[in-house]
């Protein structure tokens, strides 16, 4: 195993920093965190990347980084046989954020929830600060006439006074 | 400026000593410093330990680990300025207007997430110098610059202020000095319980003698080497007794699990003990992480659960408890605060001002926090029933 863990790392041209911390681990830690690299043929940088949210999240719940890799969110998209390489990396990133960020994730899912309550036209778009480091929210409008830019600042006054848009600014300012 | 003789030699080399005192396994003394006060001082109290005497004191600095700083205690003259604003004054954070003063380099204690990791990572090894009269001088003049101001200056940043107090008799000289003086106060920051010197000095209202406090599960898991909760508010009330007023700081505070329980018990077993109108300041602040801070604390030999909880990175490029989160544990620590007195000054530290108007309704100045704290005015201080509504 630790010759396949240095040839995949040669291969994939790491930095011996990496492949020594790599060869570091337990052996089937290694082996858990070689399979994900091959599977999705991942750089330096996004194997290192899920390494560290997978890492603190065995920390946090006394596992194994093994034991992470194998947990339900994170395996399922690696069976899928209808999805990318890129799709699986995108999902498998997405899951383990959530596993790293529980609370944020659940906040940012709650925001998601009440940005679909408020109905507004696809040409408007809500956006929030990074990790919700703030409370301001970006509202953007994509018009192409009058017309269009008059519809959509309609529905968004109207969305403004509903209490989806109240509550979203309640749950930015403290987490649940 | 001439450092006097300690009054610890004055009373005899017999110090009395708390439990966890540090003693050096070495002691390395720059050559030109041999016959310093302070070499004397050390060397006298230390009979036993190996002394080196040395031209550069850069021979002490560890080769293989931060924590190998911490087994030697280096003696030499501090080159360069001794006062600097505190790192709290970034763009973008609300400031109290803190000065720092550096007698002192790197900690004994091993605190699993002390910046001190990262600051001083090429320099590790514990330092006294050997000329605080110097640096005395410049607060000297700081303080007669500017009458009309009041400062507030502490020696806890780069160092703990207390911890080698046994050895270097430092408080002796800064507590009188600033008795002396109208314009500034003297804070003295501590995890450890080296309060014996203070004991018999008259601080005139001009020193506060603060300690860091955590949740007592942090404070086992990740303060190593350093007085417990009770050792730690033994000491605070003998120091009240002996007419400090004293500081409590809830820093860093960490996101864990248990962080509500925990932080509630800590604050309801030390607050009802000490004389809540002799506290000074109380302040709040969650961890904060810089990248190569977290790489200093995976590489621990022992794992550390601070970076467990869920920090993100900020505008700063430091990692923190994302602000929703934050704004959620000063709120509830300040509402359990103000249950027991709701006169006691509470400041956030190195925060946004869009934090500090949701936990205190109200985003005050740098200027305004710092002269609230030294004129002992409460720092917004809405009464617990109004918070408690806003805190949900």
């Amino acid at each position: 195993m630790t010759d396949e863990i240095r040839t995949f790392a040669h291969g994939r041209r790491y930095s011996s920093t990496t492949l020594e911390r790599w060869l570091a681990l337990d052996a089937s830690d290694g082996l858990a965190l070689l399979e994900l690299a091959q599977e999705l043929r991942l750089g330096e940088n996004q194997l290192r990347d899920l390494w560290e949210w997978a890492e603190e999240i065995a920390q946090r719940d006394h596992a194994s980084l093994a034991q992470v890799l194998a947990l339900e969110p994170v395996a399922a998209p690696r069976r899928s046989r209808s999805l990318g390489r890129s799709d699986k990396l995108k999902l498998i990133k997405t899951a383990l954020r959530r596993l790293r960020f529980p609370q944020l994730a659940a906040t940012e899912e709650r925001l998601a929830a009440l940005v679909r309550q408020l109905d507004l036209p696809g040409n408007i778009r809500v956006t929030f600060p990074e990790f919700l480091e703030g409370d301001e929210v970006r509202v953007e409008i994509v018009a192409d006439s009058a017309a269009s830019l008059e519809v959509a600042a309609d529905r968004l006054r109207a969305a403004a006074e509903t209490p989806a848009c109240k509550a979203i600014f309640q749950v930015l300012e403290e987490a649940p | 400026m001439q450092m006097r003789e300690a009054c610890s030699v004055e009373r005899g080399a017999q110090v009395p000593t708390p439990r966890r005192t540090w003693l050096p396994e070495s002691v390395w003394i720059e050559r030109a410093e041999e016959d310093s006060a302070l070499a004397r001082r050390v060397r006298a109290r230390l009979p036993n330990t190996p002394v080196r005497i040395v031209d550069d004191t850069g021979v002490a600095e560890p080769r293989e680990s931060f924590d190998e700083g911490k087994r030697c205690l280096v003696i030499k003259r501090h080159r360069g300025t001794f006062m600097q604003h505190c790192p709290a004054g970034t763009t973008g954070l609300v400031c109290c207007n803190y000065l720092v003063a550096h007698f002192a380099s790197n900690c004994p204690f091993d605190c699993s997430y002390c910046f001190l990791q990262d600051y001083l990572a090429n320099n590790a090894a514990v330092k006294a110098y050997t000329n605080p009269g110097d640096g005395l001088g410049e607060i000297d003049a700081v303080l007669q610059t500017h009458p009309s101001r009041t400062f507030r200056i502490g020696t806890g940043e780069l160092a703990d202020s207390l911890a080698l107090d046994h050895l270097t008799d430092l408080s002796c000289e800064l507590v009188p000095f600033f008795a002396e003086r109208s314009n500034a106060i003297l804070e003295l920051k501590t995890k450890s319980d080296c309060i014996e010197n203070l004991l018999g000095l008259d601080p005139k209202e001009r020193t506060v003698i603060s300690w860091s406090l955590n949740a007592t599960a942090i404070m086992a898991a990740e303060e190593n080497r350093t007085a417990t909760l009770d050792e730690r508010i033994t000491a605070a009330l003998r120091v009240q007794a002996a007419g400090y007023r004293v500081g409590l700081h809830f820093d860093p505070i960490i996101a864990d699990d248990g962080w509500e329980e925990g932080y509630r018990q800590v604050i309801e077993r030390v607050f009802p003990r000490l004389d809540t109108r002799r506290i000074a300041w109380v302040s709040l602040g969650s961890l904060r992480m810089t990248p190569r801070l977290k790489t200093a604390i995976k590489a621990r030999p022992q794992p550390s659960r601070v970076l467990t909880g869920e920090l993100v990175p900020g505008p700063d490029g430091k990692e923190r408890a994302w602000r929703g989160l934050r704004v959620k544990m000063y709120r509830r620590m300040l509402e359990w605060l103000r249950q027991i007195d709701g006169r006691m000054p509470v400041y956030i530290c190195m925060e946004t001002p869009g934090v500090w108007d949701k936990v205190f309704g109200e985003s005050p100045s740098d200027g305004e926090v710092a002269q609230r704290l030294v004129a002992q005015r409460l720092v917004a201080s809405p009464p617990v029933a109004s918070l408690q509504a806003v805190a949900r």
